[in-house]
């Protein structure tokens, strides 16, 4: 009867081999002391800390100790108007991202491919990447001098007898200005990974079609797209994994008093209300804990999709 | 059958034409920019006024330079930075390493459960707020904070983890047979063998380092320790802010202080510039980490 009830448990020489096994490996557990730490203070406690959003958080307390509160920061979470309208507005930035900023890398790597003096093509494709090095404190400011009322752009304009534009705190053309922007920085990297899917076609293809007759269209239609679709697909799910985030560097540097009503997306808002006005931390953890959960989500539905989709996953 | 090819040929001279149209305005759209940076910063103010389209300076001056090293800022910014890259990237090196090699052996208990705990973290994360209380509370809030919060990144580990991984296991066996420990066998022949590897996380974990401003604005506040991005951000972007605010700013200050901004853009840059050529080698395995983190 005893030895039944005990049966779950591991039998004591179960135990003992475990045992031994841990003895044995515990140079590989001292390997592991040092990242295990890190990633139990910088990882694991913040996620314990998240915990505040059901808290009332008093400084002197601390994290840990604050009184609990229930749902109560949730429920002036919800009834915060910017809360709703900045998650708004950062799904439809995203959307933008999705529709102007993503196919551009692709058309890129498509031009790339198929212009044929090798020289130059190598020195373009170093200068389209080198922004991506950048941060967005040096490409916002390099856009400040290019983009300002005396800046080479108004001057240009100006040269050829057209009005000063206001571009950096225009809030009509802030979007398109983010689009643009990130284009700039970032597409010539990004076409590196549809280089690569390119470079892995199989040259035959296009010898067997240019015996056939098609002509160069037909085969960047027929051949190239269909070869490269995979990636496209996994690359386009990776980036809706990141429809509640993504830019926050880039708005943030790009902001300014004129985008305040345009600017204020859900990363924004989290760090102004924590950061700028009169903290509440137990609020901003509210939004926090939501927009993670909402992450992990999508970047989990991301992960399956690009596996399903026969790409490598979030995790190589 | 001749006509077909000739007509093709000219076809394709006509479209290779514009393809290197669209490729040389767009490189020239990425390449201009800097250029009037460059020359910016090495204009004097008065040839600045005169020239409306400015890319090749006539006579280079360097009194914005002069300016700009006169403030101390930038010198705290380069302080910082330096101890950034200096103490961040040979951390991140280590713990990156260790952690790596640890998961690639096989067969001891519990490797499993660290492996999925550590790729929750790449999914679910607690955030901005909670990781500034925690560090806060463990009284971190200072340069060796920032550091330390960017010790470790998931995305190289990984990277390392899977160049480990493919080294043949008879090395490692055969060492272990004589004797050597884990430590051992991974500085003495798994390191040695995995330089490339190695060396694209230096060189990835440097620009990160180096590009690093947002957990020192949070972290540093109202701290004399201001990083080099953090110093240009306040020269270029917060002052424009209050330009474009106080009227009382003649157009000639106004007009002045752009140089200085631009030598500011320039000295943050130029490491950059210097260690691209090497990073275009890299390329091929950085490729997957930009396209995840962003």
């Amino acid at each position: 009867m005893e030895a039944r009830i005990r049966q779950p448990n591991p039998s004591p020489s179960k135990l003992r081999t475990l045992g031994k096994n841990i003895v044995k490996n515990k140079s590989i557990y001292v390997l592991l002391i040092p990242g295990l730490v890190w990633y139990f203070i910088f990882a694991y406690m913040p996620m314990g800390g998240l915990s505040l959003a059901f808290k009332t958080y008093k400084a002197n307390l601390g994290i840990w100790g604050s009184p609990w509160c229930g749902l109560e920061n949730f429920t002036y979470v919800f009834r915060d108007p910017a809360f709703w309208a900045s998650i708004k507005r950062t799904l439809i930035i995203n959307l933008g991202r999705l529709i102007f900023q993503f196919p551009a890398p692709i058309l890129i790597a498509l031009m790339l491919n198929e212009v044929r003096v090798g020289r130059s093509k190598k020195v373009l494709q170093s200068i389209y990447t080198f922004p991506h090095f950048l941060s967005w404190v040096i490409v916002a400011s390099i856009m400040t001098n290019l983009l300002s009322y005396d800046g080479l752009v108004n001057n240009i304009i100006g040269s050829m007898g057209g009005d000063t534009v206001n571009f950096l705190g225009n809030p009509k053309i802030f979007q398109p200005m983010l689009y643009i922007s990130e284009i700039w920085k970032s597409s010539g990297y990004s076409a590196i990974i549809y280089m690569a899917a390119i470079s892995g076609i199989d040259m035959d293809q296009y010898e067997a079609a240019e015996i056939d007759g098609a002509s160069r269209m037909q085969r960047i239609r027929h051949i190239t797209i269909p070869s490269i679709l995979p990636t496209i697909t996994v690359m386009f799910i990776l980036m809706t994994g990141n429809l509640m985030s993504a830019g926050f560097d880039q708005i943030f540097n790009l902001n300014n008093a004129a985008l305040k009503e345009v600017s204020d997306t859900l990363d924004m808002y989290i760090y102004r209300i924590t950061f700028q006005s009169s903290a509440d931390f137990s609020f901003s953890t509210a939004v926090s804990l939501f927009r993670s959960i909402i992450n992990a989500i999508l970047l989990f539905l991301a992960d399956r999709g690009s596996k399903f989709m026969g790409g490598s996953g979030l995790f190589g | 059958m001749a006509r077909k090819t000739k007509f093709g040929n000219q076809k394709f001279q006509l479209m290779d034409f514009i393809l290197i149209v669209i490729l040389t305005v767009w490189g020239l759209a990425i390449f201009l920019p800097f250029l009037n940076v460059i020359a910016v910063s090495f204009t004097s103010y008065k040839e600045y006024l005169e020239t409306p389209l400015l890319l090749f300076p006539k006579r280079i001056d360097l009194q914005s330079y002069q300016e700009l090293f006169k403030t101390g800022r930038i010198w705290t910014g380069y302080k910082t930075t330096l101890l950034y890259v200096a103490f961040g990237v040979p951390l991140a090196l280590f713990l990156c390493c260790s952690t790596a090699y640890a998961l690639c052996r096989r067969g001891y208990p519990g490797r499993k459960l660290i492996f999925t705990l550590i790729l929750i973290t790449m999914i679910f994360n607690g955030g901005i707020v909670p990781l500034y209380l925690v560090v806060k509370s463990l009284n971190l809030n200072n340069v060796a904070g920032v550091i330390l919060v960017g010790g470790m990144n998931t995305f190289y580990m990984i990277l390392m983890y899977n160049y480990f991984s493919s080294l043949p296991e008879s090395l490692m066996e055969s060492a272990r047979l004589d004797g050597a420990g884990e430590w051992t066998i991974l500085f003495r022949i798994v390191l040695p063998l995995s330089m490339p590897i190695i060396a694209t996380v230096i060189l990835f974990a440097s620009v990160d380092r180096w590009n690093e401003w947002f957990n020192s604005m949070i972290f540093l506040r109202g701290n004399d320790w201001q990083p080099l991005q953090l110093v240009l951000r306040s020269i270029v972007i917060d002052s424009q802010v209050a330009a474009d605010m106080s009227a009382q700013v003649t157009i000639e200050e106004k007009a002045f202080s752009n140089g200085i901004k631009m030598a500011a853009v320039m000295v943050t840059m130029l490491p950059i510039m210097c260690v691209f050529p090497f990073l275009q080698k890299h390329f091929a395995k950085g490729v997957m980490i930009g396209a995840i983190k962003s």
